[in-house]
């Protein structure tokens, strides 16, 4: 079927696709588009939809609208399995079948027909990638969570799939496992021109896996585009609060000699930085670690090693403080002060204000750079 | 207790000598009982997943009536074949009654409720995610089902050996359909009853164990499918 995509063309592409039930719309969508090579992650809190458009895109719930898989329109009940059949899905359960690990990862191969010696080869191949070839004469029962996931991914990477959709495949494993498979499927999709659509609520999973993000609330679409561009300019306040009400900003880490480390901003400008290793990263800047002051701080706030100058863009009621967003030559961090704080530096939009803050409060996150180039892009 | 004694090793001398008749009974026993647990599986596997995974108008009260079935006393079922298969009933025509058929079709009715109702309620209390996990894995619908019936197979054994039991062991319904006439409709449950009747114990004690060892063997069996591979 790959013969079949053109190059460029989308592998899946829904228009104006929406899933009903009980006369409430579910999850809608206008519209959304798949590239081979890219990861594709749809973010939001939960109850957002994520799930309910997974399983519309995978053929797995009938949905009404326009759904086009490697060029043909999905609409029967035959094309909803031919789909199902050129891709595979993992979700946050393992979901193994009661048989022995090699047995669950033949039998996707088996359900499509291919011979038993060939899928024997090819399940083999896709525990060893999956590092758990040692578990395949096991029953699932004996295995850990992480063991049983791990399989489970085997399972759908044994089908060699053009799509691979993953349903919060990570929510269920304690952290050191989840980072340790989260590794090994980037190296995976790194050598792979699949396209995968991965479903998180998790803010830092989405941006460490993530080419491009869908962010969903409320069985809509709120934004699209770029991993980057999608954190470091959320579109709506309700966003910006699901990231944590948090500044990203993009950049490239390089270390001073005498020890410090600073973060060349994308847009121009620099910041101390916590300890990263160098090369492109994003950083995060939480509100509640910005000081905002009236004037430069004396040599007493020299721990405030990052001091913006700015003025007063928007003031708006977080809980029982106060969010001042401050424009500083491009760069918008915010900041969560007291009303009486706000009282007494006299502050209100368009006032000029500086902005300090401690170079450990630029948290350095993890994010994945793909080096190969994507089938496609969404711009 | 002498006569206990007495009866048993009777029986023993019995078996051992290769009584035919006994052997005959043993055998129109299984081959009625296996016949009609055939069709009750064959008939009610398919029946329960399609009660479970389906839904329709009246589904609650299909399955009240399926679980009605599993507790229909045997001798009732008699009666209803009796009075469908006599000569002025709706199947008289075809003249069963009394013959090995009509015990067939009535421990047909005997064991499909038990087939349908059970292998039903294990299909509904599986993961609905598997369920999906199983289409995404690219079963078109008769693959998704048996590969249910597959994630099922300890309750569904266990309900093919309840409905065994339920038919190798019933009186009623075959002595009303059948006749209970010797070298013809007689079975298992039907001769040791006559046996005892007129006295002949050590023959009914005879039947009695080629019964329990019948039953003991086919659920030996079937246990050592069902614990295969073990899930703990």
């Amino acid at each position: 079927m790959t013969e079949e995509l053109r190059a460029g063309a989308p592998v899946l592409e829904a228009r104006g696709l929406s899933v009903r039930r009980g006369g409430a719309t579910l999850v809608a969508v206008d519209e959304l588009a798949l590239y081979g090579g890219e990861v594709h992650v749809l973010l939001g809190p939960n109850g957002a939809g994520k799930s309910t458009l997974l399983h519309a895109l995978n053929g797995l719930e009938q949905a009404d609208g326009e759904l086009v898989f490697a060029g043909r329109p999905v609409r029967s009940g035959r094309d909803r399995l031919a789909l199902r059949r050129a891709t595979s899905a993992v979700f946050q359960k393992p979901h193994l079948l009661n048989t022995t690990v090699k047995a669950n990862v033949e039998s996707g191969l088996r359900l499509r027909g291919v011979e038993r010696a060939e899928a024997r080869r090819r399940a083999a191949s896709a525990l060893e990638l999956l590092r758990v070839g040692h578990l395949a004469g096991r029953r699932p029962v004996k295995l850990s969570g992480g063991e049983a996931q791990r399989v489970s991914i085997a399972r759908a990477l044994a089908v060699d799939p053009l799509v691979l959709f993953l349903d919060e495949p990570l929510a269920s494993l304690d952290p050191p496992t989840r980072r340790a498979l989260t590794d090994d499927l980037l190296r995976i999709f790194e050598r792979s021109s699949m396209a995968v659509i991965w479903v998180t609520h998790d803010r830092d999973e989405a941006l460490a896996v993530g080419d491009v993000i869908t962010y969903l609330e409320r069985g809509g679409v709120v934004q699209t585009g770029p991993a980057l561009d999608v954190f470091t300019r959320p579109a709506t306040a309700s966003f910006a609060e699901f990231l944590g009400l948090e500044t990203f900003l993009s950049g490239r880490v390089v270390h001073d000699p005498d020890g410090s480390t600073r973060l060349l901003l994308d847009g121009g400008g620099e910041l101390h930085c916590g300890d990263a290793p160098d090369g492109a990263a994003v950083v995060a800047v939480a509100p509640e670690d910005v000081v905002l002051l009236a004037r430069r701080p004396d040599e007493h706030g020299a721990s405030l090693r990052n001091v913006l100058e700015g003025t007063v863009k928007a003031v708006a009621p977080s809980g029982r403080l106060l969010r001042v967003d401050v424009d500083a030559g491009g760069l918008e961090i915010g900041a969560l002060i007291t009303r009486a704080a706000l009282d007494d530096l006299g502050l209100a939009v368009g006032s000029p204000v500086v902005a300090a803050f401690k170079a450990a409060a630029v948290h350095p996150l993890s994010r994945h750079e793909r080096q190969q180039p994507s089938a496609g892009n969404t711009e | 207790m002498d006569l206990l004694w007495q009866g048993f090793l009777e029986a023993l001398r019995l078996l051992l000598g290769g009584d035919e008749a006994l052997y005959e009974i043993a055998l129109r026993s299984l081959w009625v009982s296996g016949l009609a647990l055939a069709c009750a599986v064959v008939v009610g596997v398919p029946l329960g997943g399609l009660i479970a995974l389906t839904s329709f108008p009246g589904r609650r009260l299909t399955v009240t009536f399926v679980n009605t079935g599993m507790a229909a006393p045997p001798v009732v079922v008699g009666l209803l074949v009796a009075l469908f298969l006599t000569r002025s009933g709706p199947l008289g025509q075809f003249r069963l009654l009394y013959s090995n058929w009509a015990m067939v079709i009535a421990q047909v009715i005997i064991a499909l409720p038990i087939v349908t109702g059970l292998s039903l309620a294990a299909l509904q209390q599986l993961d609905v995610g598997l369920r999906q996990q199983i289409a995404a894995l690219g079963a078109n619908r008769l693959q998704a089902f048996f590969y249910q019936l597959r994630e099922i197979r300890v309750a569904l054994l266990a309900a093919v050996m309840a409905a065994f039991g339920g038919v190798i062991s019933e009186v009623g319904a075959v002595m009303m359909v059948g006749g209970n006439i010797k070298g013809q409709t007689q079975v298992l449950t039907g001769a040791i009853v006559q046996e005892t009747r007129m006295g002949r114990f050590a023959n009914a004690i005879a039947l009695a164990i080629i019964l329990v060892t019948l039953a003991f063997t086919a659920n030996f069996v079937l246990t050592a499918i069902q614990q295969q591979g073990r899930r703990v």
